[in-house]
């Protein structure tokens, strides 16, 4: 016993409990949640049966079913646009102003923090706030693109079915730009001076320079990015549910909203884990390539 | 071109550049003070003729949202303790050491960060009802959202007790500390900071978090502003003041300790999550 304590308070003990109640916390919290979203995806759960752990095991009914709902393949085409342009948009604007920041003058990196504030205003603000600014009749958008000739007429953006999924994306590449300006400006600062002085010399112009050393240089950053960039535009809820709420008529719905829509809509709760077992599963490859690119710096 | 004309240039380009991405901000405020015919105006103002200082009374008043941030502040502390408490240690461990069980740890912990909460919160919710956890709706939420947001809180810490040099660990235990008086005299006061910045981060997520809170806590008087923000925007609403009005009490708070440690939030950020 004494032996025991004295580990604790002294020894290997002292880290093994230290590491193993949060992991203990994790795998209970986390990973039983995980595997518990696996089980009812092969069950029929239902409002009645959702207290109870022994329901019916109905094979891959679910999935078949999934497959055989009419909007299925439409939302899996809008998640992979949402995610697309998303990634796109915030990856081009963040890198083109990561670049210009890299210019050093006075006040540089001071101006450039004061873009993450969109990142640590709460989703549901950034939703609201973009709501107003699309508002269709009354939207400070609107009225900035009729006045620079872009439109002639107003676009209902939350409610045009054409335009409603891009309401969602145009909000989203705001929210992510600065995160993705940040990431970026840390690996172009990590970039050896003394190349571009070499390129100089050797007559490369800044095309040139960009070309073959600030993108080649930049690969692992730029793989870290894309893959964070995914992940998080798949945890993206909560302008959705602050702009269209998946509407009108599943346009501009998401499997990651689709499936809460699901669960707490419709109580199908065996269809929203089924639909959260397939996106997980991505994610987790998402995962994989995030923790590869970024694997010098988690083994130090 | 001298290098201070280059260098205002520059800066004219970057407050350019600045404003325009900052415009949602600058729009929220603006249309908070204007009157209900001059939100609808068209041309709309880009600066109100007669601002409504009064908005902000009522909001507070008719939206209870005294009630609602109460809550907020209940689950984002309550979330930061528990990550607090569990995480440093954790953090410390995978940084003290390296061999295969660190890398299959550090592993399944950066797999552990990038699940969806709107994808985990079926099992969760179901699993919880199950236990009965949901008759204390905001615990639930708590613990929710302390298992979302650990393995980032981890991943952060551990940046920063890399950075403390372990000589001064093993000077102390020589000078005859335990480990625990070398951890919690030494290391953990050299990490402040570094937990200090990572458990701010942590509160702003927890502040602002939605999907856990609307989908399980269903009694209004314990849901936090978010869910209230989101009553509040009904399909068809035009009270588009009133809700910018509430967003501006919202996120105020939040601006304002983000711009105060702004230099320490970036660095913190960008140490952990890439280097």
């Amino acid at each position: 016993m004494k032996r025991i304590l004295s580990s604790i308070t002294d020894g290997r003990g002292f880290d093994i409990g230290l590491v193993s109640l949060p992991l203990a916390f994790l795998f209970v919290l986390s990973g039983l949640p995980l595997v518990y979203n696996v089980v009812m995806s092969f069950q029929e759960v239902d409002m009645f049966s959702l207290g109870s752990f022994s329901r019916p095991f109905v094979g891959f009914k679910n999935y078949i079913d999934l497959f055989a709902q009419p909007e299925t393949w439409p939302i899996l085409l809008n998640t992979a646009i949402f995610v697309t342009a998303s990634i796109a948009g915030q990856f081009l604007i963040g890198f083109g102003l990561a670049l210009f920041f890299w210019v050093n003058f006075p006040g540089a990196s001071w101006l450039r923090g004061l873009f993450l504030v969109s990142w640590v205003m709460p989703g549901l603000v950034v939703g609201a706030i973009w709501n107003w600014i699309l508002s269709g009749d009354f939207g400070v958008l609107n009225f900035l693109l009729r006045e620079t000739g872009v439109i002639s007429g107003n676009i209902f953006w939350r409610s045009d079915p054409n335009y409603s999924l891009w309401a969602v994306i145009i909000a989203n590449i705001w929210l992510g730009t600065s995160f993705n300006m940040i990431l970026l400006s840390v690996g172009l600062s990590g970039i050896p001076k003394d190349l571009y002085e070499a390129a100089e010399l050797d007559g490369a112009n800044a095309f040139q320079r960009f070309w073959t050393i600030t993108l080649p240089m930049m690969r692992s950053t730029i793989g870290a990015i894309v893959a964070l960039g995914l992940i998080f535009t798949l945890q993206q809820f909560d302008l959705f549910a602050a702009i269209t709420s998946g509407g009108p008529n599943n346009t501009s719905n998401v499997t990651q909203y689709w499936a809460w829509d699901l669960s707490f809509r419709q109580y199908d709760f065996a269809k929203g884990a089924t639909i959260s077992v397939i996106m997980i599963v991505f994610v987790m490859f998402a995962s994989v390539v995030y923790v590869r690119s970024t694997r010098h710096e988690v083994r130090g | 071109m001298s290098d201070t004309f280059r260098n205002r240039l520059m800066l004219a380009v970057a407050l350019v550049l600045a404003a325009i991405y900052l415009f949602p901000l600058y729009w929220m405020y603006i249309t908070a003070l204007k009157t209900g015919s001059a939100m609808f105006a068209t041309p709309p103002k880009f600066w109100p003729s007669e601002p409504q200082w009064s908005i902000y009374a009522f909001v507070w008043e008719s939206r209870n949202m005294a009630r609602y941030l109460w809550n907020s502040l209940v689950i984002a502390f309550g979330s930061v303790a528990l990550i607090a408490v569990l995480g440093v240690g954790c953090a410390y461990v995978l940084a003290r050491y390296r061999n295969v069980w660190v890398d299959i740890g550090l592993f399944l912990i950066l797999m552990l960060q990038v699940l969806p909460a709107s994808l985990m919160v079926t099992p969760i919710f179901v699993g919880f009802s199950q236990v009965g956890l949901l008759d204390t709706p905001r615990l639930a939420v708590i613990l929710a959202i302390a298992a979302k947001s650990m393995p980032f809180f981890v991943v952060l810490v551990r940046a920063t007790f890399m950075s403390v040099p372990m000589e001064l660990e093993e000077a102390a235990l020589v000078d005859g500390n335990s480990r625990i008086g070398a951890f919690f005299n030494i290391v953990l006061p050299l990490a402040r900071n570094g937990i200090l910045v990572s458990a701010i981060l942590i509160f702003m997520q927890a502040f602002g978090e939605f999907v856990y809170s609307k989908s399980m806590i269903q009694a209004v008087e314990l849901q936090p502003a978010s869910v209230g923000l989101n009553t509040f925007m009904g399909p068809n609403t035009n009270e588009w003041n009133n809700i910018m009005a509430y967003a501006t009490i919202y996120v105020t708070p939040i601006l304002a300790a983000f711009i105060l440690l702004q230099r320490r939030i970036v660095s913190g950020l960008t140490s952990g999550a890439l280097k």
